[in-house]
């Protein structure tokens, strides 16, 4: 393959710049923003140009380093070096906007600046002179509209040109024409810091190394290496610089960069002074929004309506979660809006499917009525060895005829579906069942509900047909039905909600109420040690965990960036959702409360924790300042919204294909094999590698009442991907006494402990609070920037995951009158601890 | 004077920026450099938005008090 042309797009943020990355790359881009791709920006390839890359940079202000973003923008530019630049400026603000783009016409390389919203600029009566920038600035300079798709891809042509043209005019080696902003005194200097450092730089992004040194970036004045002694003579230079101009030396660079633009200004922009200083609607809407009282009841509401749209029963994320899992990934589902009346012959045709399932429940009903009643009829009288616990081939039919049963089955309150008697404490429908009736009963066969209207099958389905036509073994059949595509079907299960949940957020961020969400919650959580930009990564946080930690990278306060990819996780995500769920129903029907504790819990961790870490000698100090800019609101388009979520969504769906997809295989295997690698019967888990390895780790797990091999397996598991934990947990379970899988995980927790609510409670406690999934551990350890922070990240997770659920079991137990015991100390002395933590006097530290 | 004491719909010039090091080249970088004018958009317990150029940028109360100016 021929060497590519590498095309940085590079402007502020909300200057247009990913609406215009969009309309060049089309559906070409390949790389996402997402863990694993190590330098973060996003590349596409020009529509029409297989030889052109187009890199898109993270928006950002200036090329010194503040943020994380500028750090590896400047790095990429100024290190791998693209062969040109297409500097995208909002022209609606271009006098900020220029400011980067004069740092940026100072790298040397070839650059088109690319002046956008100008359909806005000509609305509004502004108008702006390209030729005389251009020629300040030694660049080209065009209009485009990226919204409306005019001009872009000129730009972008245009750039290309260049690059080719500067490939092989000059090279690297040339002194490059770039504009000299800055006053005699400072220009001299920077004239004599170049001679100084040539050789040391390419020649041609000479004059930025020079400014840079003048301004004395740390991080540059290092890797120059310059001498002692040179590095003395520059520093007289400065030094007589800030004297003359009674300023620091980074400073005057700023001012006169500014004061370079304000005299280009002058000449080139003339604006419609009639719209001077008024209030624009973005202005009159932040009245109420940031309003000092109503600003948090809008906020709250916003959140309500998200809510409701992902997870609320009814809402359209619970319809589609249910079509998703049941249906979709599952056996098939009906076509809605159409009628779903059987097609095949029987009894059931003509009918409609829902009826047909509640005729079949309630025949079943009375079937089950009537055997129960008939075994306990022949088993009168009879020694417990005796008795006959399945119904017999042969009914003795003079006992037959006498007995009349009570059939029992009641409907779902909600739904109206029939369900079964052991499952319903509330009062019964009771009808008589005869043996004829019990005959007739009998005859009745579950619905088929393919027979029944459109149906479309699943791909669960489609799976297991597929293999039941190649003839694959039944072990094979296990391991692809069970273990591969089950886990993987569970987390794509998730996608509905996690869908909504990404594309309010995207609406939310495009739009551009997101940044008045970090302002206005700013006040109440630097009292935690966090920043108001700590709350979006914590919204995202109930969605996934993973683009949660990524999205901290906007807080550019060291200690409040690592305090929160700490704490984001502590939020319950979408895949925990799953266990709380899971939990919820199966014992704690009665305390409705359950599940929304958690998320108060969760809310808690991030407050507490956020005050005892601050209290750290890691964290002491204040974050003292806030600046963020607020862009103006406008209504987001489909494209960008649904490029937004798409990202996110992407990312979420690819972890269940690269992630859970080898360890439920893996974890199949463990389960279903010994140590001498014989395949084992289900009913044989307790020879399994898995039943071993759980073994070995339970006692750990034996103080916070769930330590026995289940529990520690499926806690492990839980690291895979968080909603494993309830597949194992059912897997697991499978052996133990009872119907279904509930019951089997009820009896499980009773086997463990005298108090099985207590221990449920303490294992999915812990399973929400300990360190997230492997996935987010990973992109945690990333984001901490070193191993050392990582582990520090995952300690504390683990730290208070542990503390959380042992209080909770031992506590719970000396509560409900279990006694006390060392374990119960242990959680007195760890809580006191966590309250000293809490409640110690801070570290006064100023910086 | 400091931006923190003025009042929704003042404006004033900037004269000077002070504070850390790295929040002071970020604000420079918005527009927050001597000479500029600056207009109160908004103002929330000490917290504010502001006009500078054409955008707006919200600042928390401590970093507004580091924000001298004075009157246009």
């Amino acid at each position: 393959m021929s060497k590519s042309i590498k095309i940085a797009l590079a402007g502020n943020p909300n200057s247009g710049k990913t609406t215009l990355f969009n309309a060049l790359t089309g559906s070409e881009q390949y790389v996402g923003n997402w863990p694993g791709v190590t330098v973060e920006k996003k590349d596409g390839i020009l529509s029409g140009h297989k030889d052109v890359v187009i890199q898109d940079l993270p928006g950002i202000y200036s090329l010194s380093p503040y943020s994380i973003e500028e750090k590896v923008s400047r790095r990429f530019l100024v290190e791998e070096g693209p062969d040109a630049i297409l500097n995208i400026v909002d022209g609606t603000n271009i006098e900020r906007n220029l400011y980067f783009s004069t740092q940026l016409a100072e790298l040397g390389l070839p650059m088109v600046m690319a002046v956008n919203m100008m359909d806005v600029v000509k609305k509004n009566g502004d108008k702006i002179d390209f030729e005389k920038i251009a020629k300040a600035l030694r660049c080209e300079v065009v209009g485009i509209s990226a919204l409306k798709n005019e001009g872009g891809m000129e730009a972008a042509e245009k750039v290309v040109e260049m690059a080719k043209k500067a490939v092989v005019e000059k090279g690297p080696g040339k002194l490059p024409d770039v504009p000299h902003v800055f006053s005699g005194s400072v220009e001299h200097a920077i004239a004599h810091i170049e001679e100084s450092i040539q050789g040391k730089v390419p020649l041609r992004s000479i004059r930025w190394y020079a400014i840079k040194v003048f301004e004395r970036d740390r991080e540059i004045i290092k890797k120059l290496e310059i001498g002692v002694g040179e590095m003395k003579h520059i520093e007289e230079h400065i030094r007589d610089c800030e004297k003359e101009l009674g300023d620091d030396a980074e400073s005057i660079i700023t001012s006169q960069r500014y004061d370079f633009i304000k005299k280009l200004m002058d000449k080139s922009l003339a604006l419609n002074e009639t719209r001077k200083d008024k209030a624009t609607l973005s202005d009159k809407i932040d009245k109420f929004v940031t309003h000092r009282i109503l600003a948090l009841p809008i906020f709250i509401l916003s959140l309500c309506v998200m809510w409701f749209l992902a997870v609320a029963e009814h809402g359209p994320g619970t319809v589609l979660t249910d079509w998703a899992n049941d249906g979709f990934l599952a056996d098939g589902w009906h076509v809605p809006f159409t009628t779903h009346e059987c097609r095949a012959e029987g009894k059931y045709k003509g009918m409609e499917f829902e009826d047909a399932q509640g005729e079949f429940a309630k025949q079943d009903a009375s079937k089950s009525a009537w055997e129960e009643a008939y075994l306990e009829k022949i088993n009168e009288g009879k020694s417990d060895d005796d008795k006959v616990e399945e119904m017999p081939e042969e009914i003795d039919e003079k006992v037959a005829a006498t007995i009349v049963a009570k059939g029992v089955f009641v409907e779902d309150e909600e739904t109206g579906e029939p369900i079964a008697k052991e499952d319903n404490e509330d009062e019964p429908d009771l009808w008589d069942v005869d043996f004829a009736a019990y005959k007739e009963a009998s005859e009745w066969e579950e619905p088929d509900p393919s027979q029944f209207g459109v149906w479309v099958p699943g791909l669960g389905a489609l799976i297991t047909d597929a293999l039941d036509k190649a003839g694959v073994s039944d072990t094979v059949k296990s391991l692809v039905v069970d273990g591969a595509w089950g886990g993987v079907a569970t987390v794509l299960g998730f996608v509905p909600v996690i869908f909504i949940v990404f594309i309010f957020l995207a609406f939310l961020e495009d739009c551009g109420y997101m940044a008045r969400v970090a302002f206005i919650m700013d006040r109440l959580l630097r009292r935690f040690g966090l920043s108001g930009k700590s709350f979006i990564p914590m919204l995202i946080g109930k969605g996934c965990g993973v683009p949660a930690v990524m999205a901290a990278r906007a807080i550019e306060n060291e200690r409040a960036r690592r305090m929160t990819v700490i704490l984001a996780t502590f939020v319950p995500c979408g895949a925990k959702t799953v266990i709380i769920a899971m939990f919820a129903a199966l014992f704690f029907r009665e305390q409705w409360y359950v599940a929304a504790l958690m998320d108060v819990i969760g809310i808690a961790i991030i407050i507490l924790g956020g005050i005892a870490l601050k209290k750290t000698r890691f964290f002491a100090g204040e974050a003292s300042s806030f600046v963020l800019e607020l862009p103006a609101y406008h209504m987001p388009t489909v494209s960008g919204v649904w490029h937004h979520t798409w990202n996110r969504l992407k990312g979420y769906v690819l972890k269940a294909g690269l992630i859970i997809f080898p360890a439920c295989v893996v974890l199949w295997f463990v389960m279903h094999f010994d140590w001498s690698l014989n395949l084992l019967a289900d009913e044989e888990i307790e020879k399994s590698i898995l039943h071993d390895l759980g073994s070995w780790i339970a006692w750990m797990f034996e103080p916070l009442g769930f330590g026995s091999w289940q529990g520690a397996a499926a806690s492990v598991s839980a690291e895979i991907a968080k909603e494993q934990a309830t597949a194992t947990l059912g897997l697991v379970a499978a052996n133990m006494d009872g119907a279904t899988t509930g019951s089997h995980i009820q009896a499980l927790f009773a086997s463990v402990s005298d108090f099985p609510k207590l221990a449920a409670l303490s294992f999915m406690v812990f399973n929400l609070f300990v360190p997230p999934c492997m996935v987010a551990i990973a992109v945690t350890f990333r984001e901490m920037g070193s191993q050392k922070w990582g582990w520090f990240a995952v300690g504390f997770q683990l730290f208070v995951g542990y503390v959380l659920a042992l209080s909770v079991y031992r506590i719970g137990v000396l509560v409900a009158g279990g006694g006390f015991g060392i374990w119960t100390a242990l959680a007195f002395v760890l809580d006191a601890f966590c309250l000293w933590a809490i409640f110690r006097p801070g570290k006064k530290v100023e910086c | 004077m400091t931006l923190a004491g003025m009042k929704e719909g003042d404006r004033a010039r900037i004269v000077r920026v002070s504070g850390e090091e790295a929040v002071k080249r970020h604000l420079g970088a918005l527009g927050f450099v001597a000479g500029t004018i600056v207009r109160v958009v908004g103002e929330s317990y000490g917290n504010m938005i502001l006009a500078v150029h054409e955008s707006r940028i919200a600042v928390n109360d401590a970093t507004a008090r580091n924000v001298e100016v004075a009157d246009v």
